[in-house]
C-alpha cells in the first residue's frame, strides 16, 4: 500500500476508496465537459482550426500510408532515377514529385516519412510529459533531498543546448528509432519538470492551502484538486508546442545521419540524401523539408491556438 | 558591488561545469564497446602489447573513479586529452575550429538582432497593419522551419540558381593573410587585405542567414509583444506629455523597457544558436566546431566528442551568464 | 487662460462610438485651481489627455475647441503641440509607480523635459555640453528639494523603484514643474497614495499654485479633496458636465441631483447622525448613451421631460450652472 509522507510528518494512505481518487474522477468529468466547450472555441479560432485540420490530414495520410502512397517507398527502378516533378520538363505524371537517386517515388517516401515524424514526436513528448510531471510533482511536494537531486540534475541538463545533448546521446547510443526517442526524452522531461515543480511550490504557499491545512485537510489533496487542473492546460499547450520542436530535432538528427537511417524514409535523412543532387535535382531536398515545415507549422499553429483558448496567461514565449 | 555579484555568479557556474564534465565522462565510459577496440577499428590484427600501450596511454587500465579523477584534473588544467584519430591534443583541434564557429555565431546573431528589433518595434507600433500581419506570419514560418532545410533552400536559390553568393567554406582559395585571431573578418582587416575581407564577408552571408533566421523570428515576436505591453504603460504617456518626439518616445522610453524580455529570450535562444551551428556548419561545409563534432562522431573519436560537447556546454553556460549580466544593466530592478 | 468650448470626443470601438467626452465647456483663469469631480469612467481623465492632444487610439475629437492663451490647441501641428507639452502645460498622473520610467534614473527623468524644451540652451561651454548639463542638474536638485524629496543630491541618482510611492509622486511633480508650466493637469494625483501622503501632496500642489501662480486642473473622484483645494468645481457624469460653479456654490448649495447624491455619500466626521447614502445604481455604459439625461435611471427627482431631449445647461445665478430641468 503506497504511503505518502507530507513534509510536516503526516502520512496518508491512498486506497481505491480514497477521496483523492474520487476527486480525480470528478475532475476527469469536468475536463470532458470542458472539452466540448473547447471544440466550440476552436471553431472561432481560424489559425488553430487550420492547424488542427492539417494535423488530422497528416495523421490520416500517415495511418493509411500503404493505401495513400502511389508507389512502394523502398523499391525503385534505377532506370527511372532522378525524374523531375510531373509539372516540370522531364516530369512524368506517374511520379508527381519526381523520383530519387534510386528511382523511388518521392511522394510515397514523404508519405511514409510522416509516420516516423509523427510517431517520434508523439511518443517522445508523451514520455517527457509523464516523467516530467511525475518527478516535478514529487519534487515540488516532498521537497528535501529528492527535490535537491532532481533539480540539480535538471540544472545540469539545462547546461547543454538541446541538439548538442541529443547528438551526444545518439553518438553513444547509436542510430535507431528507440535510441532517438531516448535521446529526445533524456532532456525533454526537464521543461515539464520545472513547470510542474514551480507550480506546485507556488500553490503550496497560497493562503487557501494554509487555510485548508488548518482545517485538517491534507495538502496533497488540495494540491491535486487545485494545482493539477490548473496546470493540465499549460502542460497540454507546452506539450503541443514541444512536439513541433521534437519533430524538428528528430529531423535534424536524421539529417546529420545520427537518427533514422536510410533506407527508412525519415524526412531529415531524405533532405540529407538529396543534398548531393542539389545541382540537378533540387526537389529531392526541397519537398521532404517542406513536409517538415508544414507539419511543424500546423502543430505550432494549433499549439498557439490552444494557448489562446486554454491558457491565456501563458503569453510569454 | 556589481562586479562582486558577477564574480559570485561565475563561481556558481563552476559546479555546473564540473557536473557537465562528469556527465560527459560517464557518457563516454558507459558506452558499450571497448574504446581501444574502437580506436583500432578495423585495423586488423593488433598485438597484446599494442593494446596495453594504448590502454596505458589513455589511462584505460585504471579503475573508473581514478579515471574520472584524472580526467577532471586534466580538464581543470585545460587538458582535454588527445584525439584518437588525429593524435594531437583535443584543445589544439578545438582551438583551430573555434574562431570559425564564433564568426558564424556572431554573424547569425548580428543578422537576427539587426532585423528582429526593428521588425518587432514596427509591428507593435503599427499593430494589425498589413506589415504587422505579414511580418508575424513570416516569423511564424521562421519558427517552424528546420534550419538545415532553409540552408539548403538558400544554397539552391542564391548559390545554384542565381549564383550570387558562395555556398561553402569560409574563403575561396588563393587568399593569403597572417592568422592572428582566426577570425577572418578581423584578420583581413589587420592585414588590410580588402579583397579577402570581401570574400570572407560574402561567404558568411548565407550561413549567417540560415543560422540566424529562427532567432530572428523568435526575437521579432518577443519584441513585438513586449513592445505592445510597454506602449500601454503610463510612463510612455508621460514621455509624450513631456513633449518628446514620437520616435524618441518609442526608441528611448518604450524600447529600453521592451528589450528586457527580449534579452531574456535571447539567453534562452543561445542554445538554439549553438545547436543549429552544428547543422548549418554541416550544410555549408563551414570548418568550425559543429563540423568537428559531427566528424568526430562518425570517426568515433571519443576524446574529441567529449571535448567538443564540453566546450559547447561551457560556452552555453558562459553565454547565459553574459546575458544575465547584460540583463542587470538594462533592468535596474535586478541586482543579480 | 484655458477655455474648452463644446468639446466632444469618442472612441471608435467594435460596439460603436463610445462618447467619453460630450459637449464639455470649461475655463481656467491664470492661477486658478479647477476641480473636475466624477466617478471613474465619467470622462474626466480623458478630458485632460485631450488638452494635451494625447488621446489614445482609437479616440477621436468630434467637435469643439480648446483655446489656450488665445490659440486653439486642436488646430496646432504635431510639432507645435510638442513644444507646448511639458513646457506650458504639464501633467501629473494617477499612479506614480507606473508613471516613472523604471529604467532611467530619477534625475535623468527630471532633466529630460528641461533638455527637450531647451531651458538652458544658452548655457554654453564644457565638453559634451557639460555646462548645460550642470545647469540642468542644479535645477533638478533644486526642484527635488522644493517638492520635498530629502537629500536630493543622492536621490538624484536613484532609480524609481528605490523611491516610495509618495516620493515618486513628488518626483513626478518635479518633472511637471521643471519647465515652469502655466497650467498643471493633475489626474487623481493622490488616489494611489496613503492618506497621510495624500494630504502632503495636496499641500505641495497648493504651495505650487500660490508660489508659481500656475493654474491647475485637478481631476478627482473625491469631492472632499476638491472642496478643500479648488477655486472652482465641475461635476462630470457620463462624459458631460452636469454642474459647474465656484467651490462654495457647488458645495454649499448643490443643485444637480447627482452632485447632491455625491455629497451625501461622503462620510462626515462632524455629525454622527448622518448616514452615508450611496447613490443607487451604477455608471451607465457610454456606448449606449443617448441624448437624454444620463443620470435619469438613478435620479430620485426624474420626470418624463428628462427623457424627451438633451438637457441644456441652466444658469442658477452668479456663474453657477447646472444641467437639470429642475432649474430650467
Amino acid at each position: 500500500m503506497p504511503v505518502t509522507k507530507t513534509p510536516d510528518g503526516l502520512s496518508e494512505e491512498i486506497t481505491p476508496g480514497h477521496p483523492l481518487i474520487h476527486l480525480l474522477q470528478i475532475k476527469t468529468r469536468i475536463f470532458l465537459a470542458d472539452f466540448r466547450g473547447f471544440i466550440r472555441k476552436l471553431k472561432h479560432h481560424p489559425s488553430a482550426l487550420i492547424g488542427a485540420l492539417l494535423i488530422i490530414l497528416f495523421l490520416v495520410v500517415a495511418f493509411f500510408a500503404p493505401a495513400v502512397a502511389p508507389h512502394d517507398p523502398f523499391v525503385g527502378e534505377l532506370s527511372e532515377r532522378l525524374i523531375a516533378p510531373s509539372w516540370l520538363e522531364g516530369g512524368v505524371s506517374q511520379y508527381i514529385l519526381g523520383t530519387d537517386q534510386q528511382g523511388r517515388d518521392l511522394l510515397s517516401r514523404i508519405i511514409y516519412g510522416a509516420r516516423i515524424s509523427l510517431w517520434v514526436g508523439f511518443i517522445s513528448v508523451t514520455i517527457s510529459v509523464l516523467i516530467g510531471t511525475l518527478l516535478g510533482a514529487a519534487a515540488g511536494y516532498f521537497r528535501g533531498k529528492l527535490d535537491l537531486f532532481l533539480s540539480r540534475t535538471a540544472d545540469l541538463l539545462l547546461a547543454f543546448p538541446f541538439l548538442i545533448f541529443a547528438v551526444a546521446v545518439m553518438s553513444f547510443l547509436g542510430p535507431g528509432l528507440i535510441n532517438l526517442i531516448l535521446a529526445l526524452t533524456f532532456k525533454g522531461w526537464v521543461e515539464f519538470f520545472r513547470l510542474v515543480r514551480g507550480e506546485m511550490l507556488s500553490e503550496k504557499t497560497k493562503e487557501y492551502v494554509e487555510a485548508a491545512k488548518a482545517n485538517g485537510q491534507s495538502n496533497l489533496r488540495i494540491i491535486l484538486s487545485e494545482v493539477l487542473p490548473n496546470i493540465i492546460h499549460t502542460i497540454i499547450v507546452l506539450g503541443t508546442l514541444r512536439m513541433g520542436f521534437f519533430i524538428i530535432m528528430e529531423a535534424s538528427l536524421s539529417f546529420l545521419g545520427l537518427g533514422i537511417q536510410p533506407p527508412d524514409p525519415a524526412w531529415g535523412s531524405m533532405v540529407n540524401e538529396g543534398r548531393q543532387f542539389m545541382l540537378n535535382a533540387w526537389w529531392l531536398s526541397t519537398f521532404p523539408g517542406a513536409a517538415i515545415l508544414v507539419l511543424v507549422l500546423s502543430i505550432n499553429l494549433f499549439g498557439e491556438g490552444l494557448r489562446d483558448i486554454l491558457d491565456p496567461r501563458l503569453k510569454i514565449e | 558591488m556589481k562586479s562582486i555579484k558577477i564574480l559570485e555568479r561565475l563561481l556558481a557556474a563552476i559546479p555546473i561545469m564540473i557536473g557537465v564534465a562528469i556527465l560527459v565522462f560517464l557518457f563516454v565510459r558507459l558506452t558499450p564497446g571497448d574504446p581501444v577496440d574502437l580506436m583500432m577499428g578495423s585495423a586488423g590484427s593488433v598485438s597484446q602489447q599494442e593494446i596495453q600501450a594504448l590502454q596505458e596511454e589513455f589511462d584505460l587500465d585504471k579503475p573508473l573513479h581514478v579515471q574520472l579523477y584524472i580526467f577532471l584534473k586534466d580538464v581543470v588544467r585545460g587538458d582535454l586529452g588527445d584525439s584518437f584519430t588525429q593524435r594531437e591534443p583535443v584543445t589544439d583541434i578545438i582551438g583551430r575550429a573555434l574562431p570559425a564557429t564564433i564568426e558564424l555565431a556572431f554573424g547569425a546573431a548580428f543578422f537576427a538582432v539587426l532585423f528582429a528589433i526593428p521588425i518587432g518595434v514596427y509591428s507593435a507600433v503599427k499593430q494589425n497593419s498589413i506589415t504587422d500581419r505579414l511580418s508575424m506570419a513570416f516569423s511564424f514560418l521562421g519558427i517552424s522551419m528546420p534550419a538545415f532545410w532553409f540552408g539548403i533552400i538558400l544554397i539552391i536559390v542564391f548559390g545554384v540558381k542565381l549564383g550570387w553568393l558562395p555556398i561553402s567554406g569560409r574563403l575561396d582559395y588563393g587568399f593569403n593573410f597572417p592568422s592572428v585571431t582566426g577570425l577572418y573578418l578581423i584578420d583581413t582587416v589587420l592585414a588590410r587585405d580588402w579583397p579577402a575581407l570581401k570574400n570572407a564577408v560574402l561567404h558568411l552571408i548565407l550561413p549567417s542567414i540560415a543560422l540566424g533566421m529562427q532567432l530572428l523570428a523568435v526575437l521579432a515576436r518577443v519584441t513585438r509583444s513586449s513592445m505592445l505591453e510597454v506602449l500601454r504603460q503610463d510612463y510612455v504617456t508621460l514621455a509624450r506629455a513631456k513633449g518628446l518626439r514620437e520616435f524618441i518616445v518609442i526608441v528611448k522610453h518604450a524600447l529600453r523597457n521592451a528589450l528586457i524580455p527580449t534579452i531574456t529570450v535571447l539567453g534562452i535562444q543561445i542554445g538554439v544558436l549553438l545547436g543549429g551551428n552544428m547543422i548549418i556548419e554541416t550544410v555549408f561545409a563551414w570548418p568550425g566546431l559543429g563540423r568537428l563534432a559531427v566528424d568526430s562522431i562518425f570517426s568515433r573519436d571519443f576524446p574529441l566528442i567529449q571535448g567538443v560537447v564540453m566546450i559547447y556546454a561551457f560556452t552555453y553556460v558562459i553565454a547565459n551568464l553574459v546575458v544575465d549580466v547584460l540583463y542587470t544593466y538594462i533592468n535596474p530592478k535586478i541586482t543579480l | 487662460m484655458l477655455e474648452i468650448k463644446n468639446l466632444a470626443m469618442a472612441f471608435e470601438t467594435e460596439r460603436g462610438l463610445v462618447r467619453a467626452v460630450n459637449k464639455v465647456d470649461l475655463s481656467v483663469a491664470e492661477g486658478e485651481v479647477m476641480g473636475i469631480v466624477g466617478e471613474s469612467g465619467c470622462g474626466k481623465s480623458v478630458t485632460l489627455l485631450n488638452i494635451l492632444g494625447l488621446v489614445p487610439h482609437p479616440g477621436k475629437v468630434l467637435s469643439g475647441e480648446i483655446m489656450f492663451q488665445g490659440e486653439d490647441l486642436l488646430k496646432k501641428s504635431k510639432k507645435e503641440m510638442r513644444d507646448i507639452r511639458g513646457k506650458d502645460i504639464a501633467m501629473i498622473f494617477q499612479d506614480p509607480m507606473t508613471t516613472l520610467n523604471p529604467v532611467f534614473r530619477i534625475g535623468e527623468q527630471i532633466r529630460e523635459s528641461m533638455r527637450i524644451h531647451g531651458l538652458f540652451k544658452d548655457v554654453k561651454g564644457g565638453f559634451f555640453k557639460s555646462a548645460r548639463k550642470h545647469a540642468e542638474k542644479d535645477r533638478a536638485v533644486e526642484l527635488m528639494e522644493e517638492v520635498g524629496i530629502p537629500s536630493p543630491e543622492t536621490r538624484y541618482h536613484n532609480f524609481p523603484h528605490e523611491f516610495s510611492g509618495g516620493m515618486q509622486q513628488r518626483a513626478l511633480i518635479a518633472i511637471g514643474l521643471s519647465c515652469k508650466p502655466k497650467l498643471l493637469l493633475a489626474d487623481e494625483p493622490t488616489t494611489a497614495l496613503d492618506v497621510t501622503i495624500q494630504a502632503q501632496i495636496l499641500a505641495l500642489m497648493q504651495k505650487i499654485n500660490q508660489e508659481h501662480g500656475a493654474g491647475i486642473i485637478l481631476v478627482t473622484h473625491d469631492l472632499g479633496v476638491a472642496a478643500e483645494f479648488c477655486h472652482k468645481i465641475a461635476v462630470m457624469y457620463a462624459g458631460r458636465i452636469v454642474e459647474q460653479g465656484r467651490t462654495e456654490q457647488v458645495m454649499d448649495n448643490p443643485h444637480h441631483p447627482y452632485t447632491q447624491g455625491l455629497l451625501r455619500s461622503i462620510p462626515k466626521m462632524s455629525s454622527k447622525k448622518d448616514r452615508i447614502e450611496p447613490i443607487p445604481g451604477g455608471v451607465p455604459d457610454l456606448a449606449e448613451l443617448k441624448e437624454e439625461c444620463a443620470f435619469y435611471p438613478r435620479c430620485a427627482k426624474a420626470h418624463d421631460k428628462c427623457l424627451s431631449q438633451e438637457v441644456p445647461m441652466f444658469d442658477a445665478g452668479e456663474g453657477h450652472t447646472v444641467r437639470c430641468y429642475l432649474y430650467g
